[in-house]
Order: structure tokens, then C-alpha cells, then sequence
């Protein structure tokens, strides 16, 4: 009994060397393995690091050109989100910078801005914005109304003053019901720390995929397959092969991950809040589901060294979507949601993310955990039954 | 030249199964995209209250966040742990809390604060529902200083004049409703067709190499490098140059995606994109050596362009490097002339500087081809 368990670590040893010398020989795969897993991280973190867009060039209109109207342009120009650089007459020569993109949004101030307040009825200001990124629309959006809002309080306690209350009750009149808003686990809503830990996920996910791909098509296409398999493994005893392969890609990848999951957010300061322990134990039926998912289907269907890496780049794209972060899951039409968990990086960035970035605990990720496990023992089955599959085929 | 591109019909014709799955794939991100978005912005998101209070002004405000579009009550708490665990598990994307007393607090003129706590991990579905959930707060503050003022006997017209003194009517242009569909759509689907004819001009001048075909390749090309990379990529700048087209024609025509400018000059944008990137793909091909590693750069080089061409995240808020590294990217001029012509409305007074540099993308062919047939010349006097 022993003398066959040890036998049978030797056989897996046997598959893990070789296996990792054909990693090594390749220079696809290390390209792939340790050239993407470095650069892209640091380039994103790079790409992203102002986190948001600050001081957006607008064109005001100022029609009223009154007192009222340029402490308004005045409190614009003070956000950070917006930078005043126009100050147009006429609403035509706005829209000109507009088109020319010099500006990326207009206010218009109407004539009649400080008679409507004055005689206490709505003054209505036109903000005309470039949606072609949703950040313009939103620092616009964020800019006018947080000036507004100001603007409304400093109307209203004029208002109230004026009518000889004093200052206390006039705020409390003029704001029955506060408001405090508390942005959690990104506080400045920042580009960087909602994109980059889901980015280091994929990156893991989609290199592990198209490298093993890359190693697999090699073997079917130079019809070596079977050389990397011992004739005595080649049976019953083949799910060897696939656990010394799957324990080689899961060495290589320690220090990978390490490196991407812990200096690197430790380097950009990225928000951290997951212990170690929760986020090693999540990842380990990360790792085992994507390594045998990708062995499924390299064996199955890569036909060529670089076939899978033409046929599923787009796939990339689509696997962010997929992840709920950008698209909420709630809003996801069933079809695709069902979808998306056929791959390992839609639990995996979800339960990442809420572990690293939100301090979740591996219990109030056990959706995500599950479906990572369940995948990991079908993948592993797949990969297992592919490669018999395949061996037979090709004798 | 024509004769390589026949000699490449062949081959496509030999084995059509790449040109059939990536087809295929467009058909799939184009259904995913199409679908998955389809509200324009997000309905129903879940979100919380913690109520602590107990109250009609509690009970109030849940009705009135349940009654909106935007979002939809899906749990009232009693505890802040309990919302906040509701939150890491991803049940939730906000929640507000009404502490004790806050009715009373009203009621005593003392101004009490309500707290609105809004995940940001998710920075659309967070921002989202503080938006709303901030709005409905402002209005439930509203709708208790409108009572107070009409007990004290005021006028309803200048209660509107003194609840919101101003109002910000925002108009994102080109998109009125701030549809998510458009926003995507109109960039990635491109992108992904881009992307794959980029890819596979790589693939097919590296499976020659790989082949070791490479010499009856320039043969047909009377050992003109020039003439065997034009033929070579031509049959597929026609076959991508339609499906853009086609993908355009779908997006702008039945699903009535915005489209105020010219077809005419979304036609010569989508070959000159199509063209550039292929001249890209041909450049790394003819320089790179090992065509596996040339390949994975081609890779590599293509997904970055979804973040290069500043859809998402502006090219003005990156860094200055980064800024000129943009403009590497020939989706990044395809998004500037997209945007102009789709949105904008504007002509080709606007949109020139980019098709010229999307064309000037094409001397790529040029160094490539120049570099692939000295290497090629040398190999063969050796």
C-alpha cells in the first residue's frame, strides 16, 4: 500500500520535472507566464494611477452677467473636477470649442439666472456634455451638481437670514434632513482601486489559459503528445498526468502571484483589506479550476501552437464583462449569467475583489468558493478524460 | 501581388476553420454586448435601509426608494453589521442608515443626519445608487421642509423657488438618454473586430514561418517582400473591412445606435482601421524573429488598445508617457473620428488629422515588408 502511494508521488514527480522543463524551453510560454504577468499590472497600475479625471476643461456661458451667475462660474472653476479655461459670449462659440473638442462641456447661465432668483422661482442652467467616455458626463455631472447644491445652501440661508432668523434656524429650516454619505472601500471612487484588482485576476486567469494552450497545441501539433506521457501512464493511470501537470503550473505560478497579488498592491498602495489566509485558500480552487480548465481545452482543441491565442483573445473582453464588476450580476440577463460561470474568472474576480478590496471573509464569499470548487473537481475530470481521449486518439 | 492573394484565397479556402470561429466570435461579443446591456443604465439595483428609527419617516423614505426605477429595497436591517455583511457578500450596493430618533429630532427642529453608505468597489452600480439613493434623501428632506413651510401659510409656487432655487438640466450629447449600449457598443465591437484582424494577418504570416512555406510564398511574389505582404493581407482587409461594416450597419441601422454623421466617411474610417492595424501586425511580424513571440506581443499590443484608445478611462487623465503612447494605437483614432462622426455630427473637416494617421499607419506595411525581405534574402544566400 505505501510502497504503491510512493510510487505513484515518484510517477507525479516524474511529470512535474518534465513538465516544467517543457515551460522552460518554450519562449511563448515564458513570454506569456512572466513577461505579461509583470508588465501588465505595472503598466495598468501606471495608465491609472491619477485614478480619476481632474480639472476637465468646460466653456461657461454667462448670459446674466450677474453677481449671482460669477460666484457660480467661480465655485466651477474651484472643483476639482472641472477647470473653467472658456468664457464664451455666445452659446454658438461653445459649441464650436465643443466640436473641436477644446472643451469637453458647457454651462449656460440663461439671462433671466439672477431675476428668478431674486423673485424665489427655479433658475434653470443648461449643461451640455461629451458622453463619448462616461467620465466626462460624470465629472460634468459631478462638478454642476455639487456647485449647485452649494450654491442652493448659500441662496437659502440668504433667504432665511433675510428674514431675520437667526443662522442656526435658518439652516435647520433650510435643511430639516442631512445627509452623509459614506463611500466605502474606494472612497474617492478612483479608477485604479475598482479596476486593478480585478485586472490582476484576469491577468492570472487569461495568462495560465493561453500559455497552457500554447504548450498543449505544441504537443498535438507536432504530434509529441504522447512523448511527454510514460507508456505505463498511459491508461487507467493517466489522472497522474494531469495532477503532476496541474501541481507544475500551480509552482510556477507561486511566485507569479506573489508578486502580482502582494507586492504589487502593496508598491501602488492599493486597498488591501483581506487576510492572507482568506485570499491563499480562496485562490487555491482558482488555480486547480483554470489550470484544468485550460488542459480541457488545450487538449480538446488546440490544434496549433498559437490557435487558441487567435480564436479566444477577444474572450478577454468579454470574461471582464462577465465578472459583474462593470455590469452589475443583478442586471445580467440569465443566459449570460449561467454562462459566465462556466469559467473560473467570474467567481474568481468576484470573490477576489470583495476579499482583497471590501475585507470579506471566505464565509461571506461561499457562493463564489463553492462554484470555484465544483468547478475545480469537473475541470479536472474534463482534463483527465481529454487527455485519455487524446493519447488514444493519437496511438 | 494578386497572385499571393489568390494563392492566400486558397489557403483561407483549405482551411476555413479560423476565419469561421473568429466570425463566429464577433457574432458572439456582438449578441453579448447587445443583450447584456440593453437597459441603457442598470434598473432595480439592490440596496438596504438600516432602519433604526422605527417611524413614519423611516417607513416613508423605504416606500419612496422602492418606488424608483433606479433601484429597489431588497432588505431592511436592524443592525449596521448586518447591511455592512450584506454588502461583502455583494447582496447590496448601498444602504442607508436612520439612526434613532431622527423623527423626533424633526419634529424638535434639531436637523438630524441620515447616513448613505454606497459601495464603491463597483464603481458603475455604486455610483449609480448613490446618485439615486442621495436624490430620494434631498427630496424625503424636501418633502418634510415643504410641509412646514405650507403650515406656515406660504405660497406653493414660491415654495418650489425656495426648495430648489436652482436646477441643472444636463444634456450628454449625442446620447441623450446616457445609454450604456451606446457607450460600449459603439467602441468594442469594433475593437474585437480590430483586434481580430490584426490577429490573424500575425497568425497567417507566422504559420509560413512555421510551415516553412515561407519560400513558395515569396516565389509567388517573384521575391518581392512589398508585393507578398499586400497580397498577403488583402483578402483579409476585405473580408474585415465588410463585417465592420456589416457590425456598423446592424448597431446604427435596426438597434438605432446613434448616428448623426456621413456613412460615406464611417466606410473609409472602418478600411483605414482595419488596414492600420494589419500594417501594425505585419511591422511586429516582419521585426520579430520567432513569429510565436511575435504573435503573443501582436496579442498583447491588440488588448491594450481597449485601454489606449481612452473609451474608458480618458487619454487626458493618463499620464504624459502614456498619452504619447496612445497614439501607437490605431483604435484610438478609430474611437476620435468614431466619436466625431457618430456623436458630433462633424464632417471631415473635423475628422481628417485621424484618417491621415490611421493611412500613415500603413508605412508599418512598408517597414515591415523591408525587414521581412532582407532577413529573407539573407537566409537565402546562406
Amino acid at each position: 500500500m505505501l510502497n504503491r502511494f510512493i510510487s505513484h508521488l515518484f510517477d507525479i514527480w516524474e511529470i512535474i520535472t518534465a513538465e516544467v522543463r517543457r515551460v522552460f524551453m518554450d519562449k511563448t510560454t515564458l513570454v506569456i507566464f512572466f513577461l505579461a504577468t509583470a508588465v501588465y499590472p505595472s503598466l495598468y497600475y501606471y495608465i491609472y494611477h491619477r485614478e480619476m479625471l481632474q480639472e476637465m476643461p468646460v466653456a461657461v456661458v454667462d448670459l446674466s452677467h450677474s453677481e449671482a451667475s460669477k460666484r457660480f462660474v467661480h465655485k466651477l472653476d474651484a472643483t476639482p473636477e472641472l477647470a473653467v479655461t472658456h468664457r464664451c459670449p455666445a452659446l454658438l462659440e461653445a459649441e464650436q470649442l465643443l466640436d473641436f473638442h477644446q472643451v469637453n462641456a458647457i454651462f449656460l447661465l440663461p439671462a433671466n439666472y439672477a431675476d428668478c432668483l431674486n423673485h424665489n422661482q427655479t433658475a434653470r442652467i443648461t449643461c451640455f456634455s461629451d458622453i463619448s467616455s462616461f467620465l466626462y458626463y460624470k465629472n460634468a455631472l459631478l462638478g454642476g451638481s455639487n456647485v449647485m447644491l452649494d450654491e442652493m445652501h448659500h441662496i437659502e440661508l440668504q433667504h432665511q437670514t433675510a428674514s431675520s432668523l437667526d443662522i442656526h434656524s435658518a439652516e435647520v429650516q433650510e435643511q430639516p434632513i442631512g445627509i452623509d454619505d459614506i463611500k466605502l472601500y474606494n472612497p474617492s471612487g478612483g479608477y485604479a482601486s475598482y479596476f486593478i484588482p480585478a485586472l490582476l485576476l484576469l491577468v492570472i486567469h487569461q495568462t495560465l489559459f493561453f500559455g497552457i494552450c500554447v504548450l498543449c497545441g505544441d504537443a498535438n501539433e507536432n504530434r509529441r503528445a504522447l512523448k511527454y506521457i510514460p507508456t505505463r501512464l498511459r491508461s487507467r493511470s493517466i489522472y497522474r498526468v494531469t495532477i503532476g501537470r496541474m501541481l507544475c503550473f500551480l509552482l510556477i505560478y507561486i511566485p507569479i502571484t506573489l508578486f502580482d497579488l502582494w507586492i504589487v498592491p502593496r508598491i501602488f498602495g492599493l486597498p488591501q483589506l483581506g487576510s492572507a489566509t482568506h485570499i491563499v485558500l480562496f485562490l487555491l480552487p482558482f488555480f486547480i479550476a483554470t489550470i484544468c480548465f485550460s488542459m480541457t481545452v488545450g487538449n480538446l482543441f488546440a490544434r496549433e501552437r498559437m490557435s487558441i491565442l487567435l480564436c479566444c483573445l477577444f474572450f478577454s473582453v468579454i470574461l471582464f464583462f462577465m465578472s459583474g464588476l462593470v455590469w452589475p450580476q443583478s442586471n445580467m440577463p440569465r443566459f449570460w449569467l449561467a454562462s459566465s460561470y462556466l469559467f473560473p474568472s467570474t467567481p474568481g474576480i468576484l470573490g477576489y475583489v470583495r476579499i482583497s478590496s471590501m475585507g470579506a471573509t471566505l464565509a461571506q464569499v461561499r457562493h463564489e468558493y463553492l462554484a470555484l470548487w465544483m468547478q475545480a473537481g469537473i475541470y479536472f475530470i474534463t482534463s483527465t478524460l481529454s487527455l485519455q481521449f487524446m493519447s488514444k486518439f493519437k496511438q | 501581388m494578386w497572385k499571393v492573394a489568390h494563392r492566400e484565397l486558397r489557403r483561407i479556402l483549405k482551411k476555413p476553420s479560423y476565419t469561421i470561429i473568429l466570425t463566429v466570435g464577433v457574432a458572439i461579443s456582438f449578441l453579448f454586448f447587445a443583450t447584456i446591456a440593453d437597459e441603457g443604465q442598470p434598473h432595480e439595483l439592490p440596496v438596504a435601509v438600516v432602519d433604526l428609527d422605527g417611524t413614519y419617516l423611516s417607513r416613508r423614505l423605504c416606500h419612496e426608494l422602492d418606488a424608483t426605477q433606479a433601484v429597489n429595497v431588497v432588505a431592511v436591517y436592524h443592525t449596521h453589521g448586518d447591511a455592512r455583511s450584506a454588502m461583502q457578500r455583494g447582496e447590496i450596493f448601498a444602504f442607508y442608515e436612520i439612526p434613532h430618533g431622527t423623527y423626533g429630532e424633526v419634529l424638535r427642529f434639531r436637523a438630524p443626519s441620515l447616513e448613505l453608505y454606497t459601495n464603491q468597489s463597483y464603481l458603475l452600480a455604486g455610483s449609480l445608487s448613490y446618485k439615486e439613493l442621495a436624490t430620494m434623501g434631498k427630496l424625503a428632506a424636501g418633502a418634510v421642509q415643504r410641509e412646514v413651510l405650507r403650515k406656515k401659510g406660504m405660497d406653493e409656487n414660491l415654495i418650489m423657488g425656495l426648495i430648489q432655487p436652482i436646477a441643472l438640466d444636463t444634456h450628454p450629447i449625442g446620447n441623450s438618454k446616457g445609454s450604456y449600449q451606446v457607450y460600449l457598443m459603439t467602441t468594442i465591437i469594433p475593437g474585437i473586430i480590430i483586434l481580430m484582424a490584426m490577429l490573424q494577418t500575425a497568425y497567417v504570416i507566422g504559420r509560413e514561418q512555421e510551415e516553412r512555406t515561407v519560400r513558395g510564398w515569396m516565389r509567388t511574389a517573384r521575391g518581392n517582400a512589398m508585393k507578398a505582404f499586400v497580397g498577403k493581407i488583402l483578402p483579409y482587409m476585405v473580408y474585415y473591412t465588410l463585417l465592420l461594416l456589416v457590425a456598423e450597419i446592424i448597431m446604427y441601422g435596426p438597434m438605432h445606435l446613434p448616428m448623426s454623421g456621413s456613412w460615406g466617411l464611417m466606410m473609409v474610417l472602418a478600411l483605414l482601421s482595419v488596414l492600420a492595424a494589419q500594417s501594425a501586425a505585419c511591422f511586429l511580424m516582419g521585426c520579430v524573429p520567432d513569429s510565436s513571440v511575435a504573435m503573443s506581443l501582436t496579442s498583447a499590443y491588440g488588448t491594450l488598445a481597449f485601454t489606449m484608445c481612452g473609451f474608458s478611462f480618458p487619454v487626458d487623465a493618463m499620464p504624459v508617457p502614456m498619452q504619447v503612447f496612445s497614439m501607437l494605437f490605431p483604435l484610438r483614432y478609430y474611437w476620435l473620428a468614431m466619436r466625431d462622426i457618430t456623436l458630433f455630427d462633424n464632417g471631415i473637416g473635423y475628422v481628417w488629422p485621424q484618417l491621415c494617421v490611421l493611412a500613415v499607419f500603413g508605412l508599418l506595411l512598408v517597414g515591415g515588408a523591408f525587414v521581412f525581405g532582407r532577413q529573407y534574402e539573407r537566409r537565402v544566400k546562406c
